[in-house]
């Protein structure tokens, strides 16, 4: 039986003075690790009627990716650092310089065996969770925009049998990689996603925020902000677009109507029933995708923007991570 | 970047206007008659023009944020994400994304305590270039006309005041110009191209005739000057004089004449190009220029937004500062980087910074200022000035005051003494050498 988006409603939410970047699960339960902007990963625990988070201090900047890769969080931060934590006792167990920029994104793939850390060097790097060596240094972003400028490497994203690696950078270029070879096996472009205003303003916004292989990994989807007219503000419709990734074809390409910003994360429902994006401008947003027909099944706003979400094994709960927020999204059966 | 002119009357400045423009302003300051007189000792704005000395305004159009560049405020709540960094100065930090101008804090001057109340991007930007706002039945002229009114000289061959804006934003906002000083303080406005429109002779017009028609002219007037020795036909005459100085001076507007070494240190942006072309054009006497980088209005995604802008004007000012020391121009040049206003320490929910007047920032060096010194101090989180709280009347007269015109001096409009600031403004004397 489907999970029908209709039926999502908030269960719970949990205001903050932070602002929470990013999150991951632990599976099976309602606990939570989160990227603070006062520099901490947050451990929640949202099945008890009291949260009580635990900061685990670490970081000097804003903490922008937290994965969890087998019995470890691994957490990267605006001060380039990646730190290793033990899951459980919540310990640090390791921590190093990883980047000379800022780290964007920390993903980990599906079994743990591997972390992906994107900057805007514009380099991803791939490491063996293990032993926190490096295995690949992917680069094939530019970094300077053609105006430029400097640019940014935003999204990352494993597929599920960690196979592949995609990596999305603000001016729309999307690279494919073979993790056993660490070469690249396609490129995609993506240019709505990216204004740069010549005229007004004289400036850019947007960029590849969201990257999601679909189960069987042969869809990429690919999530930002569509053009945007006044880029004083995140003005623009949310976006995204689908791709056949071998054969470098759109499949399907979606825009919201209702709400407006950037689509900050992507995950194709564990089953296939839908892709979902989240994001918002100061508003939240949720757009349910049906990739098979292209339709938007259900756009929903929220009262404060999200940053990150979790997805649960049945596809029936979604947790995010936002603005002074951090809430708990369920499915009415 | 376009080459083309936008053709709108308000921008297009041709040799004719030029002319027009000069002829009429020359035409009062050189008499001493009309509306506008200056109770200034002749000797002493003689003695300033000779120095020589000019303004370059950076203007920051649509308001950066003072968290992001002169006032960081790392750990807070407001601070952002970016962290500050030591300069050359013990104990003053500045924001990460301006490495090239903390080590040069030994020769910049810092603001942290301006509070100008007004978060109108309209208003604000008149508020800045004027250093007050207008009456209901007087308009106050701006900075540029002001500079260019006390520095400028009759005999040059040059503009007296150019104002590069090339976005389209807030373009208007700050309503530029000379008011009761008149036409031949109006900034020089180029828009669309670093190349004033209508420069060069016409081609139907050989370059012999060009010339020959030149010296006959000059012959005429020299002539007629003789024996009608008044300031309007002097004025007259020199007006030509620099039409034809500006025409003979094509080189200046040409970038190409720079080295390499010196293009690559501003940059290949718009904003480092105009900002080498006002360089070219303090050395060659003109005493105020205006280079808009607009547009700083991060209502969302302020930290991008600042991450792209902030190393840019990083890498100009500190070319900007390397290029005029190198050159001698240090002592004799302002340099002033400025908006309408800064932006919240609040962050909101798009990751933005919202208008913000009430606590922020502005640097300057040059012209024999305190370089190292910081003026003025927020409170932790930015929010409020808790020390040496200025606005925009004292960074007015502190600019005239550094390239040595007296603030407290009068122009007599009609009847009415008009002082060059309000009463009770004075210059930040902590910042003057």
């Amino acid at each position: 039986m489907p999970t029908d988006p209709a039926k999502f409603k908030v269960a719970k939410e949990v205001s903050r003075k932070d602002i929470l970047l990013c999150l991951t699960r632990v599976p099976e339960t309602k606990r939570l690790f989160a990227g603070s902007s006062d520099g901490c990963v947050y451990h929640f625990d949202l099945a008890g009627e009291k949260t009580e988070p635990v900061a685990m201090e670490g970081h000097t900047g804003y903490v922008t990716g937290v994965a969890l890769a087998g019995q470890q969080v691994v957490s990267g931060a605006y001060d380039g650092q990646l730190i290793w934590w033990d899951a459980e006792s919540r310990a640090k167990v390791r921590g190093f310089k990883a980047h000379d920029r800022w780290i964007r994104n920390v993903v980990a793939s599906r079994d743990g065996k591997l972390v992906a850390s994107v900057a805007d060097d514009m380099v991803c790097r791939v490491w063996d969770t293990a032993t926190a060596k490096l295995k690949h240094e992917l680069r094939g972003h530019e970094a300077m925009t053609p105006t430029h400028f400097n640019s940014m490497l935003y999204a990352c994203a494993f597929s599920a049998d960690g196979s592949l690696l995609a990596t999305g950078d603000k001016v729309g270029h999307v690279v494919v990689w073979d993790l056993a070879t660490g070469k690249s096996l396609a490129t995609l472009e993506v240019p709505e996603v990216y204004t740069w205003d010549p005229r007004a303003r004289i400036h850019s916004i947007g960029g590849i925020r969201s990257l999601a292989f679909s189960p069987d990994g042969t869809q990429l989807a690919v999530g930002g902000m569509g053009k945007v007219g006044n880029i004083d503000h995140l003005e623009g419709k949310p976006h995204v677009e689908v791709f056949n990734w071998r054969k470098q074809e759109r499949v399907a390409k979606f825009s919201g109507d209702k709400a407006k910003g950037l689509i900050t994360h992507l995950v194709f429902h564990p089953q296939g029933d839908w892709l979902l994006g989240a994001g918002g401008d100061g508003k939240g947003l949720f757009l349910f995708l049906d990739v098979n027909s292209g339709k938007v099944l259900r756009e929903e706003s929220a009262l404060s923007h999200f940053h990150k979400f979790a997805l649960d094994e049945s596809g029936t709960r979604i947790f995010t991570a936002g603005h002074n927020k951090l809430a708990f999204w369920e499915a009415a059966a | 970047m376009n080459s083309h002119f936008c053709g709108s009357s308000e921008h297009d400045v041709s040799r004719r206007d030029f002319l027009r423009t000069l002829g009429a302003g020359a035409g009062l300051a050189t008499a001493g008659i009309g509306a506008v007189h200056s109770f200034a000792a002749p000797s002493l704005n003689d003695t300033l023009k000779a120095n020589g000395k000019s303004v370059i305004l950076l203007w920051l159009a649509g308001g950066a944020s003072q968290l992001e560049t002169w006032d960081p405020k790392p750990g807070r709540p407001t601070g952002g994400p970016f962290a500050a960094i030591p300069t050359s100065v013990p104990g003053v930090h500045i924001s990460e994304l301006m490495p090239q101008m903390a080590k040069r804090m030994k020769d910049i001057c810092v603001i942290r305590g301006l509070n100008t109340k007004n978060g109108d991007h309209g208003g604000a930007a008149q508020l800045m270039m004027r250093g007050r706002l207008d009456e209901a039945a007087l308009r106050y002229p701006d900075m540029g006309a002001v500079v260019a009114r006390e520095l400028s000289r009759a005999d040059s061959k040059v503009p007296d005041y150019v104002s590069f804006y090339t976005a389209s934003e807030g373009r208007d906002f700050s309503r530029q110009g000379s008011s009761f000083l008149g036409a031949r303080y109006s900034p020089m406005k180029l828009a669309e191209s670093m190349v004033p429109p209508n420069l060069k002779r016409l081609e139907s017009i050989s370059d012999m005739d060009h010339h020959a028609r030149a010296e006959l002219q000059e012959l005429i007037n020299s002539q007629f000057v003789a024996g009608h020795a008044t300031g309007p036909v002097k004025s007259h005459a020199n007006a030509y004089a620099r039409v034809h100085g500006l025409m003979s001076s094509e080189t200046l507007f040409d970038l190409s004449q720079e080295s390499t070494k010196a293009r690559e240190a501003y940059g290949p942006t718009l904003f480092g190009e105009q900002a080498l072309m006002a360089r070219r054009m303090v050395e060659a006497g003109v005493p105020f220029v205006r280079v808009s980088r607009a547009w700083w209005d991060s209502h969302g995604q302020n930290f991008e937004t600042h991450q792209e802008m902030v190393p840019e004007l990083d890498r100009v000012m500190s070319a900007l500062h390397d290029d005029l020391k190198q050159r001698g121009l240090l002592e004799r040049t302002l340099v002033l980087a400025v908006g309408e206003f800064g932006r919240t320490p609040a962050i909101n929910a798009s990751l933005g910074r919202d208008h913000f007047a009430n606590a922020w920032s502005t640097a300057l060096f040059g012209c024999g200022l305190k370089g190292g010194a910081v003026f003025g101090k927020t409170d932790k989180d930015g929010q409020t000035v808790v020390e040496d709280q200025v606005g925009a009347g004292e960074l007015f007269a502190t600019v005239l005051a550094a390239i040595g015109v007296n603030p407290k001096k009068e122009y007599q409009v009609g009847a009415r003494p008009v002082p060059l600031v309000n009463p009770g403004i004075k210059p930040i004397t902590q910042l003057l050498a």
